[in-house]
């Protein structure tokens, strides 16, 4: 098989895979309707303040793999919802930005500048709808960038990186998104150290499982979905339910916050081209800035909407300085933010998919999902191709293109006329919802381990999350060393070997040698530069 | 229908609590903890809980052991422990955080108790001679538990954060009991819901 037989066998696997239903005698396949079901479900959540794309699809794998099972014939299903979800909550979050002055998302702050400025205007649909055109245009950019660069990547690494650069590879990945992510360098080491002695526990190759204390329970070691929901979502609904506790539940959370503005009564049916024409400059810039921000493992959305933003500013208050300026309802400030922090969904799928790093919580969620299927182990091995023999986890790579770009086609056909039905989701209480979600976790937890154990080990990990936020600790870094850690143990174990026990196998070649430099240097220089944040 | 339950008080629109304005640095606090437990971790844990060592020597072959990865991992801590002794500031947790946390953790163990024994304790109650194991797949037996959970837990927490056990909480308790039932129980035979697949 060539590369454009493959391409077409993804394509097919998508379409003509496993039937979910069919109609008059029309066989629905199940990627399509779980894409579709997913990308819907996603602007629901990323429309009601207090849920984000991470936690829909933290409720929603066990859920699926329940569903779907354990087979090979799972993952496209399965994984093209998680898209779904991660790209509908992207344009779902600027709904409540706009109208509420809330943003559904993190990374949907900065929409709150100029949208709701707008629909204080009367202008709610126009803002609406400038949102939607940006973050589809700055998703649509970021999926042909991950198309086209993912595989060369991939095939970059396979063909120059051996066992002992591999190895380093991790190692700069880590400490790079121990460096970057959160407030202090020395946090994110703290998060990624403990992050790789959680995974050490209860695993190693010898017969006695190390760590365990001599006891059953540890001697599994812990279950991958009770650490990463424990630490991601409980942690986050016991912070939550504590600072609603103490603002006050029934009043918003967020400073600057101000009651709904008038409903738009702009009656317009489509974004005229010359509402169009001014916004492209900045999709423009600002989808390059998402791509390259989302290509880098542990940066997430929000700086790319905030870097998207102040290009956008600049250029803005030069080009064109007598037009509304950003920040007082300016239509291209939204285009600026939107593009900027859509564009990352699809760019931070190329660590995921050409190196295995997880980069962000959503790719975390769909390298849990590979791994508790089986049969598709991201990573550049998942681009080897050669004309004898066929490379199934190839076939569901471009499988996996072809999910984006249908979420792609659903979200410029009807992802602007759902977003625009949302609204009604911001008036769902954050207090009601955080429970429900912990309940939900729980249940979803119980049915994938089946033992109470586990439940006791989530409660653990949301105690730790917990205390993680409170100490200004990411837990991220934590989340992808605990990913990580054990791959990082097995490469190194084989590239001691594979260099006939050599110590210093990290410096004996070149590759490695500047990726260890790397690593040391981007703690360094990290911990240098930051400002330090005396109280 | 609502009536007051006495929960933990939590003072309103007080900020988060915190130890700034006093003279103790939360990050030299954080950063002497942390060095303590990479010590610990270093010089107790891995040496008394590990099989082979940092490098082993099989059949005359040097093999990384088991103790490598997770004495990195301790060194990484220790390391990120010194580094938060020179780093000024930083949050810290407050009695009130805890008291916050115990409280949670209160309402989630009475949940899971009601989840775990609620099914057991009905069956042993009304049903002579029969065991809860024989009646867990079987309604309403086996969603007593879950329904009892959802209730402690899910009313439990919206309580604490209105300060009131309302009706309306408990109503979402039972919708959410009734979801994951609908969910998990209905469409599909090999499934487990909380507590049956340990009793």
């Amino acid at each position: 098989m060539d590369l454009l037989d493959y391409a077409w066998a993804g394509v097919l696997a998508v379409f003509q895979g496993p039937v979910l239903f069919s109609i008059f005698g029309l066989s629905i396949s199940a990627t399509i309707a779980m894409v579709l079901f997913g990308f819907l479900n996603g602007i629901f959540v990323g429309a009601t303040p207090g849920l984000g794309g991470p936690m829909a699809m933290a409720i929603s794998l066990p859920i699926l793999i329940s569903i779907f099972g354990f087979s090979s014939d799972a993952l496209l299903p399965v994984m093209g919802c998680l898209i779904g979800i991660m790209k509908g909550a992207t344009v779902g979050g600027a709904v409540p930005a706009i109208l509420f002055n809330t943003p559904g998302t993190p990374d949907a702050y900065l929409t709150t500048l100029d949208g709701y400025p707008m629909a204080k205007r009367g202008e709610a649909r126009r803002a609406l709808k400038v949102a939607h055109f940006s973050s589809a245009s700055g998703d649509t950019f970021s999926d042909l960038v991950l198309i086209l660069c993912a595989p060369f990547l991939a095939t970059l690494v396979e063909r120059y990186l051996d066992l002992p650069e591999k190895t380093a590879l991790l190692i700069l990945s880590l400490s790079f998104i121990a460096a970057v992510i959160g407030g202090s360098v020395a946090k994110g080491l703290l998060s990624a150290g403990l992050g790789i002695f959680v995974a050490a526990i209860g695993t190693g190759e010898d017969f006695y499982p190390r760590l365990s204390l001599g006891t059953d329970m540890l001697a599994q070691g812990f279950p991958a979905v009770a650490v990463i929901l424990g630490v991601l979502i409980l942690g986050e609904v016991f912070r939550g339910l504590e600072d609603l506790a103490r603002s006050g539940y029934g009043r918003p959370t967020l400073p600057g916050h101000a009651p709904p503005g008038p409903p738009g009564n702009d009656k317009i049916r489509h974004l005229p081209w010359q509402d169009r024409r001014p916004l492209l400059p900045h999709i423009a810039r600002s989808a390059m800035i998402g791509t390259a921000v989302g290509a880098l493992p542990g940066i997430g959305s929000t700086l790319a909407a905030t870097l998207g933003h102040a290009a956008g500013k600049r250029r803005h208050a030069r080009k064109a300085p007598d037009a509304r300026a950003f920040g007082t309802g300016a239509p291209e400030g939204i285009a600026a933010t939107e593009a900027a922090n859509s564009a990352v969904s699809g760019a931070n799928l190329i660590p995921v998919l050409s190196l295995g790093i997880p980069g962000n919580a959503a790719a975390v969620f769909l390298i849990l999902a590979a791994d508790s299927i089986g049969g598709f182990n991201p990573g550049p091995a998942v681009f080897r191709y050669n004309q004898d023999a066929v490379n199934p986890e190839l076939i569901i790579a471009f499988g996996l293109f072809a999910t984006m770009l249908l979420a792609n086609l659903i979200n410029w056909t009807v992802g602007g006329t759902v977003m625009r039905s949302m609204a009604i989701m911001t008036r769902i209480p954050k207090h009601i919802l955080l429970p429900v979600v912990l309940m939900l976790t729980l249940t979803s937890i119980y049915v994938q381990e089946t033992r109470m154990a586990a439940l006791w080990f989530v409660i653990g990990f949301g105690i730790l999350g917990y205390v993680m936020r409170r100490l200004d600790i990411s837990p991220l870094p934590f989340v992808i060393a605990f990913i990580l850690g054990g791959r990082l143990e097995e490469t190194a174990r084989q590239a001691y070997a594979a260099t006939g026990n050599d110590p210093f196998f990290l410096a004996t070649s070149p590759i490695s040698a500047i990726f260890v430099v790397m690593s040391i240097s981007v703690i360094v220089l990290a911990q240098y530069r930051r400002p330090t944040t005396a109280s | 229908m609502t009536r007051r339950v006495a929960c933990w008080r939590l003072p309103r629109n007080s900020g988060p609590p915190s130890m700034t304005g006093r003279d103790v640095n939360a990050n030299t606090v954080l950063g002497l903890v942390v060095i303590a437990l990479a010590l610990i971790v270093l010089l107790v844990w891995i040496p008394l809980d590990t099989e082979s060592g940092i490098l082993e020597q099989v059949r005359r072959k040097v093999t990384i052991g088991d103790a490598m990865e997770p004495s990195l991992a301790a060194i990484l801590m220790l390391v990120s422990g010194i580094l938060l002794l020179v780093e000024p500031g930083g949050p810290a947790l407050s009695p009130a955080h805890l008291r916050w946390l115990a409280g949670i953790c209160g309402i989630l163990v009475l949940g899971f108790a009601l989840i775990r024994w609620t099914g057991p304790v009905m069956a042993w109650l009304w049903v002579d001679g029969v065991e809860y194991r024989l009646l867990r797949d079987t309604a309403p037996w086996k969603h007593l538990g879950l329904i009892t959970g959802s209730i402690a837990i899910v009313a439990g927490l919206i309580a604490v954060v209105e300060r009131r056990l309302s009706v309306r909480g408990i109503l979402v308790a039972l919708t959410v009991a009734g979801g994951l039932i609908l969910i998990y129980d209905l469409p599909f035979d090999d499934l487990l819901l909380p507590p049956n697949g340990d009793v």
